[in-house]
């Protein structure tokens, strides 16, 4: 579903992403872990066409983000890691927006933005101004944001930061339902939250690859998946 | 299409949500109005001089060339003040506020966005326009027999308008190239300003780089509006200044898929 081969990004002299290669399959969950300032975001914006690369190629559903990025995007769900919402719109109004510019049908439009808003609790807040809404409300309408039109490949960049712990657990089941049609890629830095959604995990270090693999060959008896990270990522 | 009509409501939405349209069209009415009632108190006065000295002078005289001429040029320039007002948040505020980079992940061309952007505010420029009508309406609902030149009256709003379009067009490319709304308007307000008045130099010069500076000035342009005439080569001016705005911000906004 996803294939990144080679990606490079270099920022003049300072290299960001220094040629990374994985594939993530039709409705695995991957979590995609690292310390500050590894590539994670940088690879997840290059993958959604944020951002171009200096080299290398990314597939999302069978379409290559560079050489075709509309059919690409029509198919990729983000939320960035700063959501990018509208201060001066209301939520209901940004939502319908952005169903628009996925061309989400008309008649469909209202059903769709009703769905994502029940999805993400956001029911009570969908009249308000979103400059007026606290972090919580405005990462959900992120995740709802990224949700609208339903798409195949979801890519969330640390989803469920800023919320309280009750909503934590709300966005974590969300996304664990999710999973079971969709293709996610996950960032975070809370490793419970990957052993309990993610089924691989893929830690970068350093714009660098150094671990693929399934979540139980990364936990063993010994060694916790904090204790593997750790390990991997003190150079 | 649609993806152009969404980006264009969403600006609407913004533009009419937020003081800023309201400010501009608010500071060009005080502007405006205030230029009208010194043109026309200025008219007053030299029809009561030529009433007194020179009486064959009054039928040389008509509110259409002495009121609304000079108007049509003042409003222009108050243009150059307020088009990089509503101009500058355009794609800088997007690039600062993280938004740019949802526009960048949807499924929609830079052309859309570009196009979506600058029809949005097309539409406060043509409030703006359409807000001058008033000054004519007036003096008609005023005067005792006459009352403006009508076809003159329209094609001086035409005129404005192009003006209003052109400008809008270059401040939205330099608002494509920078994250800092200050910047983007400062820098707008600049280009309109030479482009006002690189006319001047012209009148220093001879032969080619005369016509050519007398050619790139605006002012020069609406001349012939305000006189009542549409010319075609006041309107190629206008519109390949809209096209050049419009396609600049499309390049701005490509060079974001591969920089």
């Amino acid at each position: 579903m996803i294939e990144v081969s080679n990606l490079v990004k270099r920022y003049h002299r300072l290299v960001a992403v220094g040629g990374i290669s994985f594939k993530v399959d039709r409705g695995e969950v991957l979590g995609f872990l690292g310390p500050n300032g590894a590539g994670k975001t940088t690879t997840m914006r290059i993958l959604t066409g944020a951002l171009p690369a200096t080299s290398g190629r990314a597939k999302v559903a069978g379409y290559d983000v560079f050489e075709q990025p509309l059919q690409a995007k029509r198919r990729v769900g983000y939320l960035a890691e700063v959501p990018p919402l509208y201060e001066d719109m209301s939520t209901s109004a940004f939502l319908r927006f952005v169903g628009r510019l996925k061309a989400i049908p008309r008649k469909q439009l209202a059903d769709e933005v009703d769905r994502v808003l029940a999805t993400c609790n956001l029911g009570e807040v969908r009249r308000r101004r979103i400059g007026n809404l606290s972090k919580g409300f405005r990462q959900r309408i992120g995740v709802a944001q990224a949700l609208l039109g339903d798409p195949e490949v979801l890519i969330l960049d640390e989803p469920t930061i800023g919320l309280d712990p009750n909503q934590i657990v709300e966005i974590r089941g969300l996304i664990r339902k999710l999973s079971e049609n969709h293709t996610v890629i996950l960032s975070t830095h809370i490793l419970p939250e990957v052993a309990q959604i993610c089924s691989r995990v893929v830690i970068i270090h350093r714009g660098l690859i150094v671990a693929d693999d399934s979540l139980e060959n990364l936990t063993t008896e010994e060694m916790s998946l904090e204790q593997t990270f750790f390990e991997l990522t003190q150079q | 299409m649609r993806n152009i009509l969404a980006i264009f409501r969403k600006e609407l939405q913004i533009t009419f949500a937020t003081p800023v349209a309201y400010v501009a069209l608010t500071v060009f009415t005080i502007v405006s109005s205030f230029f009208f009632l010194r043109i026309l108190s200025e008219f007053q006065r030299q029809i009561m001089i030529a009433t007194q000295m020179r009486p064959q002078m009054l039928q040389y005289m008509n509110f259409t060339d002495q009121v609304l001429q000079p108007l049509f040029y003042n409003v222009a320039v108050i243009l150059i003040f307020v088009v990089p007002f509503v101009t500058m948040r355009l794609i800088a505020e997007e690039r600062r506020s993280r938004t740019f980079e949802l526009l960048l992940t949807s499924p929609v061309t830079p052309f859309q966005i570009a196009v979506g952007k600058y029809l949005s505010i097309l539409v406060v420029v043509l409030v703006m326009v359409v807000l001058v009508v008033v000054y004519p309406v007036l003096v008609w609902a005023y005067a005792e027999h006459g009352g403006p030149e009508w076809s003159t009256v329209f094609t001086g709003l035409l005129g404005l308008f192009l003006v209003g379009a052109a400008f809008t067009a270059i401040g939205l490319f330099i608002s494509s190239l920078t994250s800092s709304q200050i910047v983007a308007a400062a820098i707008t307000f600049c280009t309109l300003l030479l482009l006002w008045v690189v006319g001047w130099a012209a009148t220093d010069n001879t032969g080619v780089t005369r016509d050519l500076l007398s050619g790139m000035s605006a002012i020069e342009h609406i001349r012939s509006f305000a006189k009542g005439v549409i010319d075609s080569k006041d309107l190629v001016y206008y519109l390949s200044l809209v096209f050049l705005g419009v396609f600049l911000t499309h390049r701005a906004l490509e060079a974001q898929r591969w920089r």
